[in-house]
Parts: structure tokens; sequence; C-alpha cells
């Protein structure tokens, strides 16, 4: 028997929680599966992969998650960009900000999670089964947007959803590509100002046959924050997904993220950077899930860290049994700024089939001292020399992503380049 | 030439050791506004280390004084010689991905002219110096040396010196592995530097570039000294006899 003290986390109020945010049966039937899976409570081994550098238990509400709090309207948003769609999560509520002629003329459905009819969706791609918090956050979750995209629609610009994190936030995004649509979605998580808060959130995608979806997660929330975000994607045949994500606040983040490919011919990229100072710590683990032949993945993951920062990346790419004729890439570098900085780059590879072309790489380095005074020579001061060799850094990856997403995320990355 | 000129730069007593091993043992030169002086000497005798230690690399111990303009800026770290008009073409240019041509240099040209220099500007003035050296603009987006052949690096050197527009420029080895369009372009890039006045120093190890850019002294460089000095001619006479007949003055102390 284990002499860890169990940890104890009620979930009285699954009923109430539902029926107050007008909820289905279907939801609800889902939320009483996900708690019966976290009653009691046991959180993962440290000895498991995905929680070697992270005590999970860091991560747990310290009460009642489905107790329910008064809903907080939420701070303004000011859009300052043309946008499809915007849609704001906070204090538990949604709120659809903006919707464009085009998304509407074109049958872009956008609506609070907890309305939906059927939840024949939700939890398909992130079941409560994943893992402890993505159960907790299906037993609780409160605060969720659907995003329906009809087939065959393309939208010129981008979809932002922004979620603010409070005390506790238990935030939940679904987003359904329908086949042959084509966007981009952008989950922007923030908040956090008083120097607290914790966030449990899931994020599911569904990629229809042969759409091309972009989702970009970036998570700058203030410093004092621990949060854990789970995203994954199924992307059908023929389809393309593009994932970012871009790491900046917090105390402590764990994100899980990845897709599946689940059908012949789908594409994944993935493209990450994070960059951390102080104390923060930083765990990423990617996925893609070869499930089908011909499937093609690449994934180039970027970590630069100052102060006692530290980092672990673990990237798991799997090839399913039968998968043949499946590709995939996985590069992690990290950069270490200073000599109390650490990082960790664990490459996981589970290739079942013959007939597969893999590779990865993993870096962790320091500055070059050359290209240091490369730069010096020129009349760059060692600081500035610092940034632009991080900024590069950072912005080779970031220049796969979609334009304006990769200049907004690079603008981030010159602002913490400011302050470190 | 300019004789009554100050010197644009001169050093004296210079001494370089990497770790334990002296590999610079005493050099003394004088270059005034607008000279071209080329250094010859074989491989390993110190070039580099002597190149890349004035500039203030610091994995070098450097004893001695530089001056620039009159001013001793022996001190100085590299990024505030380079703000004084001091510049390294490298041997070998190191790459730094993810950053393109234009956004470095024009850090690069703010940093040393003191002032934020308008994108506009900057971009007009840029390739009107990539269309002198025949380069293709749209190496100005591209990733600094990141992929770049042997050639193209060096033209870039040449970019930079001329965008940057030093008082004095040390180019070492920028003419090696040119074709022989490559090496008439960066001639010009010379020529045009030393016809504003910058003072170069040139490390070659081929007369061919003699051809095309008129020095005005020729160094010979052997085991870390300077152990003979001469005019253009001393080149075509290395050309032909090689090293060999200057080792019994190396062994003695050089010049
Ligand atoms: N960082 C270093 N560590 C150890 N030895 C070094 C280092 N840099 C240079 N050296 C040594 O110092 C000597 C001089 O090297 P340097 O590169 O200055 O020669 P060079 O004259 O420029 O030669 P080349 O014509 O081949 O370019 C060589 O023996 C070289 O191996
Ligand atoms: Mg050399």
């Amino acid at each position: 028997m284990s002499a860890e003290p169990i940890p104890n986390l009620p979930l009285e109020h699954v009923s109430e929680l539902s029926s107050a945010a007008g909820e289905g049966r279907a939801l609800l039937a889902l939320r009483n599966q996900a708690r019966e899976a976290v009653s009691p409570l046991v959180l993962p081994a440290r000895a498991n992969h995905l929680w070697r550098y992270t005590n999970p238990a860091r991560f747990l509400p310290e009460s009642d998650p489905t107790a329910l709090t008064p809903i907080d309207v939420g701070p303004t948003w000011r859009l300052d960009e043309p946008l499809s769609v915007a849609a704001l999560l906070a204090g538990g509520a949604t709120r659809l900000v903006e919707m464009d002629a085009a998304a509407r003329k074109s049958g872009v459905v956008v609506e609070n999670l907890h309305r939906i009819s059927v939840g024949d969706l939700l939890g398909t791609i992130v079941p409560a089964s994943h893992g402890f918090l993505e159960a907790i956050n299906m037993a609780a979750w409160r605060g969720g947007v659907l995003v329906r995209v009809p087939a065959g629609v393309s939208l010129e610009h981008p979809i932002r959803l922004r979620l603010v994190a409070g005390d506790l936030s238990l935030p939940r995004v679904l987003v359904v590509g329908g086949e042959g649509s084509s966007f981009e979605v952008i989950e922007g998580h923030v908040g956090g100002d008083r120097g607290t808060g914790k966030v449990i959130g899931v994020s599911e995608i569904l990629v229809g046959k042969g759409a091309n979806v972009r989702y970009g997660l970036v998570q700058r929330w203030e410093s004092g924050v621990v949060g854990h975000l789970t995203a994954r994607a199924r992307v059908l045949t023929g389809a393309r997904f593009q994932m970012s994500i871009a790491s900046f606040g917090g105390t402590t983040f764990k994100a899980d993220v990845g897709a599946f490919l689940a059908g012949e011919g789908a594409e994944v990229e993935t493209y990450g950077v994070a960059m951390g100072g102080d104390s923060q710590h930083f765990d990423h683990h990617t996925e893609h899930i070869h499930e089908y032949g011909k499937t093609h993945s690449n994934l180039d993951f970027k970590v630069a860290l100052t102060g006692s920062a530290r980092s672990a990346y673990t990237g798991m790419i799997r090839i399913a049994p039968g998968a043949a004729g499946a590709e995939a890439y996985q590069e992690n570098r990290n950069l270490l700024l200073s000599e109390n900085a650490r990082a960790e780059s664990i490459p996981e590879l589970e290739i079942l089939t013959d007939d597969v072309r893999c590779s990865h790489g993993a870096t962790v380095s320091p500055l070059d001292p050359e290209q240091l005074f490369y730069l010096e020579s020129r009349g760059l001061p060692r600081l500035q020399a610092m940034r632009v060799i991080v900024y590069g850094f950072l912005d080779q990856t970031l220049a796969r992503l979609p334009q304006t997403t990769r200049e907004r995320i690079a603008a981030l990355v010159a602002a913490r380049l400011h302050t470190d | 030439m300019n004789t009554n000129a100050k010197p644009t730069f001169q050093c004296s007593g210079i001494h370089i050791h990497i770790g334990e091993k002296e590999v610079v043992k005493g050099v003394d030169l004088t270059v005034l506004p607008g000279e071209i002086h080329a250094i010859m000497g074989p491989n390993g005798s110190g070039k580099s280390t002597l190149a890349n230690g004035l500039m203030g690399h610091p994995a070098y111990a450097v004893e001695g004084t530089v001056m620039l303009a009159g001013e001793d800026v022996s001190a100085m770290p590299p990024d505030e010689k380079a703000r004084k008009g001091m510049f390294l073409a490298f041997q070998y240019p190191v790459a730094v991905p993810g950053v393109t041509v234009a956004s470095f240099l024009r850090a690069a040209v703010s940093a040393v002219r003191g002032v934020d220099v308008p994108v506009r500007e900057f971009r007009k003035e840029l390739l009107a110096r990539m269309e002198d050296l025949e380069m293709d603009p749209a190496f100005a987006g591209r990733y600094l040396n990141d992929g770049f052949s042997g050639g193209e690096k060096k033209r870039v050197e040449i970019l930079q010196l001329l965008m940057l527009k030093p008082r004095f420029a040390l180019l070492d080895e920028t003419d090696s592995g040119l074709d022989i369009d490559a090496l008439k372009v960066v001639a010009k890039g010379i020529n045009a530097a030393a016809s504003n006045d910058t003072g170069l120093v040139l490390v070659t190890h081929y007369q061919r570039l003699l051809n095309y850019v008129h020095p005005d002294v020729v160094h010979v460089f052997m085991e870390g000294r300077i152990v003979r000095a001469g005019g253009p001619e001393l080149a075509l006479e290395l050309e032909e006899r090689g090293y060999d007949w200057l080792e019994p003055a190396a062994a003695a102390g050089g010049v």
C-alpha cells in the first residue's frame, strides 16, 4: 500500500452546476461518468513519463470545482484586428464579442458549450480517461465554447477565443471543422492578474475530411498562475492541421497537446515556442499519433530560458501497426541563456510498423559565443546581440505560421526579450 | 593616399595568447586613411588570431595597444570598437539562423551610426549596395549566412563593409574561395571603401586579388610576426618563391 496521503477532491455539485448552466441530460451524463473516473482520485505515479518532471498535485484545485461561484462578467476586450469570430471565456461565462458578416452568412456557429443539445462529440477526442485532469475538467468544466465551421467554408480572418484565467478556471473548447473547410482559430490564454489562479483547460478539435485548420494556443498568463492545458485534434482523411503553441506566462505550466492522424493522407504540423524566465516551470508534451498510413507529421519546438527557469519537453511519435508509408519528423531545440536555467528533452518513439520514415533531434545548448562575437563586432552591444540571436532562434519556427499570427507572437517574443 | 593624414589605425606590441600558447608575438602596424595593406603568410602563422584578437574576440588574451583615429581602443569590447569605426570581415562568417540579412544590417547600421535608420531609407541604401555587389535582392530576406555558399558569405561580408563604412577594416581572406567574377566584385567593394578613406588590411593567400586591388604595402607574416614589408612586388615574389626563403628572417624575430 502506498504511504502517500490520498488527495481528496470533492465533486459534490455536478448536478447543480449542470442545471444552473441549463445543460441537457447528455452533458450531465458525461459529467457524472467523469466524476466516477476520479472518485476516489488517484494521482498518476511520478514514474509515468508524462509526470516525471512536474508534480501532478500542483494542478489540483484547492476546493470543490463544481461548487457554484457567481459568474463574473469578465473584462472588456477591444479588438484590434479583423476577425471572423471573437469569443470571450471569462469567469465561467462565454460571450460572443464579434462575428463578421462573412462568417454569419456562411453559417459559422459559435455556441455556449453548456447549451449544446448533443454531447456525442464532446469528450470523444479528449475523453475523461485521458488523465485525471481531463476527467476533472469533464466533470466540472464551466465556461465553454463550441465553434463549428460548416463544410466547404473558408474564412479569411481568424477566429479568436480569449480565455481569461480567474481563481479557478476549467474552460472547455470544442472546434469542429466541416469537410473541406479552411480556417484559423487561436486560443489566447490570459489573466491571473491577482498573482494566483489555477487553470485546467481542455480543447478538442475535429478536422473534417480534406479540411485545412490552423490552430494556435498562446499562453500569456500573469505570473502566479498554475495551469494545465490539454489540446487534441482528430485529423481525418486528407485533412491538414497546423498547430502552434506559444508559452510565455504562468508560474507552472504544463501542456499536453497533439493530434491523431485519423485517416489516410492526413498531415499535421506542430510548431512551438516557449520563453521562460525567473523560476518559471514549463512542461510540454506533444503527441503525433499516426493511426493510418500515408500520413505525414512534422514538429519543431523551441525553448529559450533565462533566470532559473526549467523546461521539460517530451515528444511522442506513435505510428500504429499497419500505418505504412507514414512519415514523422520531430525536432526540439533548447537555448539556455543563463547558467541556472535547465532544460530536458526526451523524444518518445513508438514505431509499430515497417515502411515508415521517422527522425527526431534534440539539443540543449547555451548561446554560441561565435555568434555573439559576430554580432558584437558589428556594433551590437552584448544584450542586444543576445536578443537578436534568441529572436532569430524562435522566429525561425514562427515563420511557418500564418503571417499575422507570426507577427503577433513575434511581438510577444520581442516584448518578453525586453523585460528579461 | 594622403601622406599628411593621421593614422586611422595603429597597433603596437601586440602579443596574443591562446591558452598557454603565444600565437602572435609582437606586431606593430600603422594604416593611414584610404591605405590598403596586404598581409600574406603561411597557414597557421596566426593571421586570423591577429585579426580576431584586434577586434576583441573573448577567447584571446591580447597585450599591446590598439589606436583608432588617435583614440586608444585597446580595452574596449568589440561592439564599442565597431561603433568607433573598426570592422572585421571574418574568414569563416558564422550563421545566425532566423535573423535576416536586412534586419541584422539595419540593427548594425543603427548601432554604428548611433541613430535609428528609418526602414525605407535603409532599404533603399541596402538595395543600392547590393546592386553594386551584383547580389540578388532576395538575399536581404535570407537568414544571415545560413546555408550561404562560401562565395556568398564573402560577398555579404563586403556588403556589411560598404553599409557600415568603417574607418578601418580587417578583411580576413575575403578573397578565398571566390570565382573570378565574385573576386572582381569583392575587389570593387574594397576599392570603393578605400576611396572613401577607409584604411584596409587584407589578409590574403593569393596574388590574384592584387591584380584588382593595389596595396600600398605588403607584409609577410610568419610564426606570429611580420617578417618583411615591401611594395606589391613582394607579393609577386612570394607567389614565385613561396615562404621558405624568408624562414631565416622569421627565426630572427622579424623586422
Ligand atoms: N581557439 C583556438 N584554440 C587553440 N588553438 C588555436 C585556436 N585558434 C587558433 N589556434 C591555433 O593558432 C594558430 C594560428 O591560427 P590562425 O587561425 O590564426 O592561423 P592563420 O594564419 O589565420 O591560418 P590560415 O591561413 O590557415 O587561415 C594555429 O596553430 C591554430 O591551430
Ligand atoms: Mg586564417
